[in-house]
């Protein structure tokens, strides 16, 4: 055999076969249109009846084409043959004739069989098998006794002889079990849109609304616009044809467009496996498109137990992935060297044999347990990361409880004991060399003062706790020793509190270096909120040359940023001033 | 005078009260926060209210957002906020009714008794006090971006600092030996340099002073 370029041989002969029925449909088309009486008075709506099973062909082929293994398609395609069946009564020929009679009602029997079938093309409980049955036995069995034994009708090529007691007592029969096979159809139908998922409801209910009214429509429809209305016959053919050309289109439409399940499409898959994977999107959503259900989701076994893991890191047990609403969820395990390595959980209301999400599910088994790594790096990375945002936000947590201990208590301490020293320098009992000591003392004790407020402004700016990161950097800039210019784009509070203490260090830091080493004469600062970044800018005309170690607490700050996921850009060139830019993920 | 103070260290509201009480000031209640300051205030309609800035439940800037309430609620009542670390924002808020009657001073500068009583009555008599470290700010602010300051001479300068703070000129005088008529010379060339009217109110002469380095 050629080695094919294709991904599966398997699908590639699949849609030759496919071309051949309808190729096959076309030429038994012409065979039927050739045979049809060419003088007869409603020539036109044979003609239609002909072409319409071209739209059972070309809509069967198209479904089962897209969803190679749901048997929407080839119950489409069946019901073309009904169709087929109907038009050859109206040949010449008698044993086509003879064909048509017996298979003239099937077309009902295959819309029952369609809506019960929808969407997965399989019955999925014992009444449903049984109302299907029912309605082809009435179809097909139940039919008979009115053409063998009814009235000897003109050119019906079955009829034996007239036995009215056998052929009325079938038709009675025939509209009882027709009656039962509606309820039963009805009952189930309702049921599976109270219990469809809310997207579905919607195209179920349409598509069931069209079937009810299109069975009606084709049974009933002769007998009472034609009788009892009086209706030309041409109309009420052309009525009853629109209608059964429009059940394939409905259902080949809610099949394909309707988000309903498509099974087993593995070349997708093959494709998704053979795509370079930094552009691929997730292996869940590769699944979840594949196998046609949009709730798929994938999860990963971790190690050493039996719990598991999803692309977000939420994590489950395997009871539970069962067990999780809405309540028909299935799962199966993705094997790899013996061992699960994922599980696969999917709607089982949707899809309802597991066999095409296992055969999936090995197909995809390599990629799933690289995914799993992945999986498991990323819960470790974000334990990591959040365990350092603790301890910064502990840091911080304990910087402004220092500050405030000094503030209530040392500072405190040092008024008093200033207020002591002036009552002391004031007292007209005290001689006046002792009250020059006690004022001098009262001055030193102000200057300390004043260190501490120094001290606890640096350990934690009074500002920034007060009012926020612009009120804080205001401040800042307000007691530069040189011009110092000022943009703010931000709002006080418009991100958290980590964000502004993080980006107020760092302006102070940068500002400090400057300072200390740069010796500039003109520094700027700006401080813009776009989005979701705040980025912090700040330059000064300095002598440059400023690296992130030589004490310049760069490093730490660097640190900071990268808890908070964001990145720090640091350009001084000697002689060229420098450069801190700095971008936090801004969120308040 | 009739005083509340508001500060939320007992050992310092205590020391403040004994302070005001010993110069002949009735202190008419002493809180420990915001809500019964305005309680406080409500009950005995003071003259003045000294309050912390930062004091239970949020500790933050809830002294500041009383005073400026109180300056709106009761014309009549005059504010003195204290503060462990003075900023021009805040100096600005409370500026911003134009109508004086407002201190702003870092806590220590109640330990410089006498000054400090002074600026207490300046602010209840509807004048300004602001503390030296903002006025510094405010002038090393104005010397860079305002020209008409940066041209002035360094003892121009030193005088309007004083101004700024809400000294008197008899005070300004004392505090830079100078004879209270070269005071006067001064502040009437500062004027002209800023394109100041001259008002004949004290007080009011010092806001647009402030106005004009805010600004």
């Amino acid at each position: 055999m050629r080695p094919s370029p294709m991904p599966s041989s398997m699908s590639g002969s699949l849609s030759r076969a496919l071309d051949v029925v309808l190729v096959a449909g076309v030429a038994l088309t012409a065979i039927e249109l050739s045979l049809l009486p060419w003088d007869d008075p409603s020539l036109p709506l044979l003609i239609g009846l002909a072409l319409v099973f071209l739209i059972y062909v070309g809509t069967g082929v198209l479904a089962w084409r897209r969803r190679p293994t749901n048997r929407m398609g080839a119950l489409i395609l069946f019901g073309g043959v009904g169709v087929y069946l109907a038009g050859l009564q109206n040949t010449e020929v008698p044993a086509l004739v003879a064909a048509g009679l017996a298979g003239s009602t099937l077309i009902l029997a295959v819309l029952v069989h369609l809506l019960h079938a929808f969407p997965s093309g399989t019955l999925r409980s014992a009444l449903s098998r049984w109302t299907v049955g029912a309605a082809y036995v009435n179809s097909l069995v139940l039919q008979l006794p009115g053409t063998l034994f009814g009235p000897a009708g003109q050119g019906n090529p079955l009829f034996i002889t007239e036995l009215p007691a056998v052929a009325d007592g079938a038709s009675a029969l025939q509209a009882f079990v027709g009656f039962g096979v509606m309820l039963a159809t009805a009952y189930v139908l309702i049921r599976r849109v109270i219990d469809a998922r809310p997207g579905q409801r919607r195209v179920l209910t349409l598509l069931y609304g069209f079937g009810a009214v299109a069975a009606l429509a084709i049974s009933v429809i002769a007998g009472v616009l034609g009788r009892a209305l009086e209706m030309p016959p041409a109309v009420v053919g052309g009525l009853q044809l629109i209608f059964i050309a429009g059940v394939p289109i409905a259902f080949t439409v809610a099949a394909l467009r309707g988000g309903f399940a498509r099974t087993g499409e593995l070349d997708e898959l093959a494709s998704w496996l053979g795509s370079a994977s930094g552009g691929r999107a997730p292996l869940s959503a590769a699944l979840a498109r594949a196998l046609g259900d949009p709730s798929l989701t994938l999860w990963f076994r971790m190690p050493h137990s039996d719990r598991y893991l999803d692309e977000h890191g939420n994590e489950m047990a395997a009871s539970e992935l069962d067990a999780t609403p809405p309540p028909s969820r299935g799962s199966v395990p993705i094997e790899l060297g013996g061992g699960a390595v994922a599980r696969i959980a999917y709607d089982a209301a949707l899809i309802v044999d597991p066999e095409p999400v296992r055969t999936a599910g090995r197909v995809v088994a390599i990629a799933a347990d690289r995914e799993r790594l992945i999986a498991e790096l990323r819960v470790n990375r974000s334990e990591l990361t959040r365990s350092r945002e603790r301890v910064l936000d502990a840091r911080d947590q304990e910087r402004e409880r220092l500050a405030r201990d000094l503030h209530d208590g040392l500072q405190v301490q040092l008024v008093l004991l200033a207020i002591a020293a002036q009552q002391l320098a004031g007292d007209p009992a005290a001689p006046s060399q002792l009250a020059a000591r006690a004022t001098h003392l009262r001055k030193e004790i102000d200057a300390a003062a004043a260190d501490l407020r120094r001290l606890t402004h640096a350990v934690m700016p009074a500002a920034l706790v007060q009012h926020g990161l612009a009120a804080a950097t205001e401040d800042l800039v307000d007691r530069m020793p040189i011009t110092t210019t000022l943009g703010l784009g931000i709002e006080d509070g418009d991100c958290s509190p980590a964000v502004e203490r993080t980006a107020y260090f760092v302006v102070a830091e940068a500002l400090t270096n400057a300072i200390k080493h740069g010796s500039p004469t003109r520094a700027a600062v700006r401080l813009v909120r776009t989005g979701d970044i705040l980025e912090i800018d700040v330059r000064d005309d300095g002598v440059g040359g400023a690296t992130w170690h030589g004490g310049t607490g760069l490093r730490g700050l660097a640190d900071r940023v990268d808890v908070l996921g964001g990145r720090m850009e640091l350009t001084s060139a000697p002689g060229d001033g420098t450069r801190i830019r700095v971008e936090l993920p801004c969120v308040s | 005078m009739r005083v509340v103070i508001a500060e939320d260290e007992a050992i310092l509201r205590r020391g403040l009260q004994l302070l005001l009480e010993e110069d002949g000031i009735e202190v008419a209640e002493a809180v420990g926060d915001a809500p019964a300051l305005h309680d406080a205030v409500e009950r005995a309609r003071p003259d003045l209210v000294i309050t912390d800035i930062r004091m239970p439940p949020t500790h933050t800037d809830e002294g500041l957002v009383a005073a400026l309430r109180i300056r709106a609620e009761h014309p009549g009542t005059a504010v003195v906020v204290l503060s462990q670390h003075v900023q021009r924002r805040s100096a600005g808020a409370l500026l911003m009714g134009d109508r004086g009657g407002v201190g702003y001073l870092l806590k220590q500068r109640i330990a410089d008794v006498d000054t400090f009583l002074d600026d207490l009555r300046t602010v209840a008599a509807g004048g300004t006090a602001l503390d030296p470290d903002v006025v510094e700010v405010m002038m090393n602010r104005a010397v860079r971006s305002d020209n008409a300051v940066a041209r002035l001479t360094p003892r121009q300068r030193e005088v309007l600092a004083l101004m700024a703070e809400g000294r008197s000129n008899a005070r300004i005088a004392a505090e830079l030996f100078l004879s209270e008529k070269a005071v006067v010379q001064h502040t009437s060339r500062i004027y002209d340099a800023l394109g100041l009217a001259v008002d004949p109110e004290a007080h009011r002469r010092v806001l647009a002073v402030l106005h004009h380095l805010n600004g």
